[in-house]
């Protein structure tokens, strides 16, 4: 049984095709990247394992169950989470708060809940915001946020969507270090990502998407050394050169 | 004010904010031994009244919904527990439970595809279903199953003097102190629920629910959940309603006018916190009443005028309600008179029934 | 059924109609392009009424002249009640996503105290035009067609066209559309959104103290008109598109033949049940609208 199975995966919009034929396996406790130009379908795909979006044919199976017909909050409570890739924290209410929520997933009880998010808070080297309002937040403490309370829902998979956008360098660096943290602790990783210098330090592999479809699939060094890959990024006549 | 509010650890202090409270509800239970005319204790009940439909309301407001058709709730609860008297002589106090189960059913009957609207539409969409229902009302002189419904002329309760198995007293004391406790029961429940799971959730349900969704929150079901409790809730008010003015008709209980009124208070008080419709009750019934009673004949409308300027004076300067600068005045108290030690910081820990999508931002 | 009796019911549904239309065509300007659902539609649509009716009263001007600078006069009332009162909120709001329910609720307020000050000053009594034109006539047969509400029929199709072009061949209403498309996109080309809106809402009203001088003749106003005719105005609305301005023409007129024509089936109170039906059913069912253009 493998951990994550996706199998020909196909989504057009109106009559646009954004994905098909993606097939993708992941196994337990690695770190995943899915990279690909603008509009190459990486969110799509993303979206349709986090069920945002239903798949107009393909499966997804999580630890052997068929994810499909399901709705987004079945599949959390399945031990997948996601973050968004505009953050979506709740604005009017403390980190702790935010972060409750996703704690409340795995427990009804309001004290335990609590005990939970402050220990993810602390995972997370974040605990000193705890009081802090959402909106009140900067950019990378939004990223956090998003990772805490995903983490909140003790997932054993993590779906990141671009959650490098927006950093400067030390608050990527920050950010990965913390991943790094969060896949020691068990959990497996796909990370959907545009900045290659992240993507190529963080993932043991790399899948690429093109125009929809699957184009490369290896180690980082493999991607990057391939040549229909580069194309892909910079043009043909760059990889010819 | 916000101390009902907290309390997710044990607190040692209590803030000067939850003596307040406690000594306005000390104060309530003891006024009918001092205070007899029946037209101030009539006040009272209305203030009662109202703060226990406008904190049923605000559950479904908790869940980012505006409604503004529960005084069909109300009214369906009052006439089915009427009714249930008047044919068969069933007591109302069977007939509330049964009113209240059925207005809880419709609640998640309608509510289940209403949902779906955002803010205006489902606030539109309320209004037209209780106007539906009114309109029908007050054009069926015997409905489906020949039940009598009187149409716009009403039901007039049969008097029975001083019969409190059958939720009829001749004085008003019982009445303010049912109505209190009716009013201690929603806040409480509103109190409890913002405590528990469910707070949070249609805190991050209102806010955003796709990110709610994210965190495996089934929104539409805590959304009808919270839709079944405030209608079961104001349909309960409508039997007391029924019982306490002993007549009811569509216009005045199913009316938008009483819908503007229950959600009036809770918009005023700060809709989306617990003492929020309680608040602005204790300031609208009174001043409401009295307008309408004293100059009401010669300036017919002023009360109502007065509730417009009211509606616009918040939600241009007070988009939270009145809750919101309250409790900033007692927190500042609070931190005057305590000091570092026991400041607000640890004296409101966070409340998750802050948030809202109304506009503006709490601070600022 | 009778079909002279049908067909009759039928036409006073097309002016019924018209009257509905022209009522809310500026109220789907107003929503389509600043996303706001102004509460107080009906009650304007009041004071302009009695506007028109105390120049008559006390002027003796024609309702149909006065129409005109009363129209006018009710663009810069719109005008300065969204730069004043509904944009203070837009600011607020401007980081959440949502469509502000602080407008909703201004906006009921609003309703509330137009409608009483009304009341308090202009008492309850229904007040009308006496003129020998109200009553007036054309002879068609199986039914006589009143002139005033004729005139008003006609009236929501020239607003409905004023409106149309203004929209679609003008630059101005080229930068009212791109605002009501994309406000963040619109100000990236120049466009002031905030002026838009004040223009847009100003446009609206006008048109609205527009339709409300043509019915003077042949309608009572009281202060509580406003309230009634103001939600058949959002009927209309989603029943024709949210911000199609020929939607809201289709769906006056739709509105009113359902309405006028249900009323010989049921009791004409009880003919309104269908009205909040038909815009329950096609909120739950089709919520763009018959022309929707935009999404909801």
């Amino acid at each position: 049984m493998k951990f994550l199975e996706v199998e020909k995966l196909k989504k057009t919009f109106g009559g646009l095709v954004a994905v098909q034929n993606f097939d993708m396996t992941i196994e337990k406790g690695e770190i995943v990247g899915l990279i690909g130009p603008n509009g190459a379908g990486k969110t799509t795909v993303f979206n349709m394992v986090a069920r945002f979006y239903q798949p107009d044919s393909g499966h997804v199976r999580f630890e052997g169950k068929d994810l499909v017909g399901m709705k987004p909050y079945q599949v959390c409570a399945l031990g997948v989470a996601r973050t968004f890739q505009v953050t979506k924290p709740f604005v009017n209410n403390t980190v702790l708060e935010n972060v409750m929520v996703g704690a409340f997933s795995r427990t009804a009880h309001a004290p335990e809940a609590r005990k939970k998010a402050l220990e993810v808070l602390d995972f997370l080297g974040f605990q000193d915001h705890k009081d802090v309002l959402g909106h009140e937040l900067t950019t990378a403490d939004h990223k956090r946020l998003e990772l805490a309370r995903a983490l909140a829902t003790q997932p054993r998979l993590l779906l990141l969507d671009e959650s490098m956008a927006g950093l400067n360098p030390a608050e990527k660096m920050h950010l990965l270090e913390l991943l790094r943290r969060v896949r020691d602790q068990g959990i497996t990783l796909l990370v959907v990502e545009h900045d290659m210098k992240a993507v190529m330090t963080l993932c043991e592999r790399i899948i690429m998407l093109h125009r929809g479809e699957k184009l490369v699939e290896g180690t980082p060094q493999q991607v990057a050394n391939n040549p229909q890959a580069i194309a892909a990024y910079l043009g043909e006549e760059y990889a010819a050169a | 004010m916000e101390k009902k509010e907290n309390g997710k650890m044990p607190r040692k202090k209590i803030p000067l904010g939850g003596w307040a409270a406690g000594a306005v509800l000390a104060l309530f239970l003891i006024v009918p031994l001092f205070i007899h005319n029946p037209y101030l204790l009539h006040i009272f009940v209305l203030v009662f009244l109202f703060a226990y439909l406008g904190t049923a309301w605000s559950l479904v407001a908790m869940a980012g919904q505006l409604s503004l058709g529960h005084a069909a709730l109300m009214g369906i609860g009052g006439y089915v527990s009427t009714l249930m008297f008047m044919e068969w002589g069933v007591t109302p106090w069977l007939g509330m439970i049964v009113g209240g189960i059925f207005c809880g059913i419709i609640g998640v009957i309608i509510g289940y595809p209403t949902f779906r609207l955002r803010g205006p539409y489902f606030a539109l969409t309320t209004i037209a279903f209780a106007e539906i229902l009114r309109i029908y009302v007050e054009n069926t002189e015997e409905g489906p199953l020949a039940i009598p419904l009187r149409g716009g002329m009403g039901l007039l309760v049969p008097l029975k003097g001083d019969a409190p198995g059958v939720f009829q007293f001749s004085t008003k004391e019982p009445y303010y102190y049912i109505a209190l406790l009716m009013m201690l029961a929603a806040v409480g429940l509103s109190f409890f629920i913002n405590r528990w799971r469910m707070g949070y959730y249609l805190a991050a349900i209102r806010s955003d629910q796709d990110a709610a969704e994210a965190l495996a929150i089934n929104s539409t079901k805590y959304k009808l959940i919270a839709m079944a409790i405030s209608c079961v809730l104001t349909a309960l008010g409508g039997t007391f309603y029924a019982q306490y003015f002993r007549y009811i008709n569509p216009e005045r209980a199913m009316g938008l006018s009483m819908s503007i009124e229950i959600a009036l208070v809770g918009v005023v008080g700060g809709w989306q916190t617990v003492l929020g419709p309680t608040i602005g009750s204790i300031l609208l019934s009174p001043s409401g009443e009295l307008v309408r009673a004293y100059l009401g004949g010669t300036y017919a409308g002023l009360h109502l005028f007065l509730y417009g300027l009211l509606i616009m004076v918040v939600v241009l300067f007070m988009p939270n309600g009145l809750n919101d600068p309250l409790v900033r005045l007692f927190k500042r108290w609070d931190a005057g008179l305590r000091g570092p030690s026991g400041g607000p910081k640890d004296a409101f820990p966070p409340d998750p029934g802050r948030a809202s999508p109304l506009p503006g931002r709490r601070e600022s | 059924m009778d079909f002279e009796l049908l067909a009759s019911s039928f036409l006073m549904g097309l002016m019924l109609g018209g009257l509905y239309a022209a009522v809310a065509v500026g109220l789907s300007l107003i929503f389509g392009i600043i996303r706001v659902i102004n509460f107080a539609h009906g009650a304007f649509l009041m004071v302009a009424m009695y506007a028109s009716f105390w120049l008559w009263y006390f002027f003796g001007i024609d309702p149909y002249i006065s129409t005109i600078p009363v129209a006018v006069l009710f663009f810069y009332f719109g005008y300065y009640v969204q730069k004043w009162l509904i944009r203070p909120i837009f600011i607020r709001e401007k980081a959440l996503v949502i469509e502000p329910l602080g407008v909703l609720l201004l906006t009921a307020g609003l309703d509330l105290v137009l409608s009483n000050l009304a009341l308090l000053f202009f008492k309850s009594d229904p007040r009308a035009v006496v003129s020998p034109a109200a009553s007036a006539t054309i002879d068609l047969g199986f039914v006589d067609l009143n002139i005033p509400r004729f005139v008003v029929f006609i009236l929501s199709f020239a607003i409905a066209g004023a409106l149309y072009w203004l929209l679609n061949y003008t630059e101005k209403g080229i930068a009212i559309r791109s605002v009501g498309q994309n406000r963040e996109a619109a100000a990236l080309c120049g466009v002031n959104v905030y002026g838009i809106y004040n223009f847009t809402f100003g446009i609206g009203t006008a048109a609205l103290a527009l339709a409300g001088g043509a019915m003077v003749p042949f309608f009572y106003v009281t202060p509580s008109m406003g309230l009634s005719l103001g939600i058949k105005s959002f009927i209309v609305v989603v029943l024709g598109g949210l911000g199609s301005v020929p939607g809201a023409l289709i769906g006056g007129l739709i509105l009113g033949v359902v309405e006028s024509v249900t009323a010989q089936f049921v009791m004409s109170t009880s003919s309104v049940i269908f009205s909040f039906l038909l815009f329950i059913v096609v909120l739950f069912t089709r919520p763009k609208g018959i022309m929707g253009v935009l999404e909801t």
